[in-house]
């Protein structure tokens, strides 16, 4: 025994063991992650139950199964409940989503499995995707085109009726968002020139009609596009489909909202795997629709890769110019020491505090003064002097400069000072041989301080909440209005829409698939930028391999 | 150390008196140089002076401040915070510790070639025209031909010319130092400064290398320094011997290793002590 302590074999068993079961936590929770996440797009089958309650009332449900549950009889018992049979010691409970919410009190509800009287998975139940009230389960019973009703092949023309209106809604949309959008941002433009006119004391009567003449030539084009967007949608709304749902009620619904239809108890496994891929292609390219419960997420998949590419822009320049002051040519002195611990102990500040300073310093002082030299047509609204995306990266650039300079730091002091010498011997100046030879031979370590401030950026919400982002931004920061980047705007975020959505949501049940969705896909993003960080990095190591003496 | 008396058949003895040089014939001067680390004393009154158009060798012990002598012909002591410089050393007429020297035109005339090979993380190319894309000559004909001269006079042109874009560092140890020396004499330098050049390389390397170092005498000053007494013996024209600090005696290499005027010397070289 004393021999097997001293061999180190118990030291290797618990260090081994420490990996083991690091590694195994970070595995498990990707994996739940990716499961709960990830199985929310499969199209389950439709369940229809007939329901038997203990008063002798008999119902139809008809939904998918989201979760289920064993419940203790006794306090089902004691909460009301009375059973007819004598049941075990727990009941199944089972979660459906019905849907149809315009038309029941509540798309969730809880059944119990000793009231189901029969289970059924008949085929012909479709799902309607609806572009508001969330999703639709009923039976078609038949489709009204262009007034005339259809019964025979009513799938055809189903699927023709809901791509014909998607195909006007995406018109309609995009004549909204570019031309209508665009009309809107110049008319802004134009009352800010007015106004800038105004302060300057210069608006003459020349220049009043001049706008006034602008302004007359975008609202007759305004007109114009008004009347072709209310065209497309007057097309769109021509047809309708009339369901019966799970009360055996007929209801019309108008094709105009439905986004797209399927039809899960009827597909064979491959059909499926189609349909999955087609919902998980939305949920990352789509915005989000009623209050962020449905639809994708693509505003805040962008807002997020876009701030922390802002943020990588503005952090590395600084880090590795303070790194390379600190590191060749500050003197080895207790000031230098002392700026060297202040820099560390940076990083142990809680992020919520960076957020304050962002929001004191840049939003109100830096954005407010902005606003003041070069926007005072636009005051009292303010331009920079609000919450946007430059403050968020630039609080987040300051956040994350420690880790830059310390990595920055260690990869200047291995560059092996023969190298220096070397280039100093050839009449390089220190500052020549710095931009020469030590950058490019740090600059995997500068990769490895940006790798970590992407990781550790990516994931930060709590001081976003105070410097820029919001639950649901109109636009993107980039657009096709000039200056194309508008660094002003407010953005979304995948971290801030998990809380968003996980917390303050009105329908928590709808959303918390979409919550493990969403983690999951921030996880996926981060470990993207981190992935391609790294690439770029090994080519640069490659490249700059120190000398191996 | 090996006490064998160096083999001295193949020296062309140098015909020059170093006590009476003409002010032609004088590369380097130094003159009472005193050097401190700190508090210690490196260096003790040296004064000497370095013929042009010859290799002049440093021998001694380690630690007998050889390296540091030469390294002050390149100020590359300025780098080292603690290092203390009394005296002078004249190129042409000036004092390279003055003042009004700039350090980095001064090196462009002292080139260095340190013990270990040092060529950048870059292309052979590359490493070879530093220094001249450093004084701003960027035009690709000056620079291949710059390239194909420095290589050839290194003695290596004949073993890259197919790869000269490759990295350098795939290439050997004594390759890597023959393209360190390329690239110092890729800038004219008037002197050339080797410190211990072939201590890290194989034999065979190292005997390319002292071909080399013969056969640039030719255009530059050369001086090294050098652990290696028969290495001395076969490369140099001058060989001076320090011993703690001290410049203990400096004449024609024949005479040198036949005939030492100092005990000290004769201890060295028949291998008494060091």
């Amino acid at each position: 025994m004393k021999l097997w302590f001293k061999s180190g074999a118990p030291w290797v068993w618990m260090t081994a063991g420490a990996v083991s079961i690091s590694l195994l936590s970070v595995i498990g929770l990707l994996l739940l992650i990716a499961s709960r996440g990830l199985s929310f797009f499969w199209p389950s089958d439709i369940h229809q139950f007939e329901i038997a309650n203990s008063s002798g009332e008999t119902s139809v449900i008809i939904g998918e199964v989201y979760e289920s549950e064993q419940v203790p009889t006794q306090r089902l018992i004691t909460s009301g409940i009375e059973f007819d049979k004598e049941q075990g010691e727990f009941v199944e409970r089972y979660l459906i989503k019905t849907g149809n919410r315009e038309y029941v009190e509540l798309d969730f509800q809880w059944i119990l499995g000793p009231e189901i009287v029969k289970e059924t998975r008949p085929s012909g139940i479709a799902v309607f995707e609806r572009s508001k009230n969330g999703n639709f389960y009923g039976f078609v019973d038949s489709v009204i085109v262009d007034g005339k009703t259809i019964r025979e092949n009513k799938e055809d023309a189903l699927f023709a009726a809901i791509d014909r209106a998607v195909d006007l809604n995406d018109q309609a949309l995009d004549l909204q968002n570019d031309e209508i959008g665009a009309i809107n941002y110049q008319l802004e433009k134009l009352r800010l020139k007015e106004r800038k006119l105004e302060l300057k004391d210069e608006l003459t009567d020349a220049a009043l009609r001049d706008l006034e003449n602008q302004r007359q030539a975008l609202r007759d084009e305004y007109k114009v596009y008004e009347k072709e967007l209310f065209a497309f949608r007057d097309e769109a709304r021509r047809d309708s489909v009339i369901v019966k749902d799970m009360r055996g009620e007929l209801v019309t619904l108008p094709i105009f909202y439905v986004l797209d239809v399927s039809f899960p108890n009827d597909m064979n496994f491959f059909e499926k795997v189609i349909q999955y891929g087609k919902q998980l292609g939305k949920f990352v390219s789509d915005d989000p629709r009623e209050a962020n419960t449905e639809g994708g997420v693509f505003p805040a998949i962008f807002g997020t890769v876009f701030m922390v590419l802002l943020m990588a822009v503005i952090v590395t320049p600084f880090g590795v110019v303070a790194a390379i002051y600190l590191h060749e040519y500050a003197g080895n002195n207790a000031v230098t020491k002392i700026i060297r611990i202040s820099v560390i102990n940076l990083a142990g500040v809680p992020s919520i505090v960076y957020g304050v300073f962002g929001l004191g310093f840049f939003v109100y002082m830096l954005g407010g003064s902005l606003d003041q030299l070069f926007y005072p047509e636009a005051l009292p609204g303010p331009t920079f002097g609000t919450p946007g995306v430059i403050w968020s990266a630039l609080t987040l650039a300051i956040l994350t400069l420690p880790v830059v300079i310390v990595s920055t730091e260690e990869g200047l002091s291995r560059i092996p000072g023969s190298l220096r010498q070397g280039s100093l011997a050839l009449g390089a100046t220190k500052a020549e041989t710095i931009w020469r030879i030590i950058i490019p031979m740090a600059s995997p370590a500068i990769m490895t301080g940006l790798i970590l401030a992407v990781a550790r950026a990516a994931g930060e919400v709590a001081p976003l909440m105070l410097v820029g982002v919001v639950k649901m931004a109109p636009t993107l920061p980039i657009d096709g209005n000039f200056p194309y980047v508008h660094l002003d705007r407010k953005f979304m975020h995948l971290g801030f829409h998990i809380y968003d959505v996980g917390f303050q949501s009105p329908n928590v049940e709808a959303a918390r698939p979409l919550v493990y969705a969403t983690s999951f896909l921030l996880v996926t993003v981060i470990i993207t930028l981190n992935i391609t960080a790294i690439g770029i990095r090994n080519h640069l190591r490659e490249k700059y391999k120190s000398l191996e003496h | 150390m090996i006490s064998v008396a160096p083999d001295m058949s193949n020296k062309s003895s140098s015909n020059i008196d170093i006590d009476n040089l003409t002010k032609e014939q004088i590369a380097l001067e130094i003159k009472n140089l005193n050097l401190f680390y700190g508090e210690k004393q490196a260096l003790e009154n040296i004064s000497m002076v370095i013929p042009k158009g010859q290799v002049t060798a440093f021998i001694g012990p380690s630690g007998c401040g050889k390296s540091t002598l030469l390294r002050c012909m390149n100020r590359m002591n300025d780098l080292v915070d603690t290092c203390n410089i009394k005296g002078e050393i004249l190129l042409h007429d000036q004092n390279i510790y003055d003042r009004s020297v700039d350090v980095a035109s001064l090196r462009r005339k002292v080139g260095m070639v340190f013990q270990r090979p040092n060529p950048f993380p870059k292309s052979i190319y590359e490493n070879v025209v530093y220094g001249l894309r450093l004084q701003g000559i960027n035009d690709r004909r000056e620079l291949d031909e710059v390239v194909e001269k420095s290589l050839t006079n290194a003695a290596l042109w004949n073993e890259v010319k197919d790869r000269l874009h490759d990295s350098a560092l795939g290439l050997s140890g004594g390759q890597q130092q023959r393209l360190v020396i390329a690239r110092a004499i890729a800038i004219e330098p008037e002197v050339l400064l080797l410190d211990e050049p072939t201590s890290a390389l194989d034999p065979i390397s190292t005997l390319t290398i002292e071909e080399l170092i013969t056969e640039l005498k030719d255009k530059y000053t050369v001086v090294i320094v050098t652990h290696n007494m028969q290495q001395a013996a076969r490369v140099s024209d001058q060989t001076a011997f320090m011993y703690m600090g001290q410049l203990i005696e400096h004449s024609d290499t024949n005479a040198l290793f036949t005939t030492p005027k100092m005990k000290k010397t004769e201890d060295y070289i028949t291998g008494r002590y060091g």
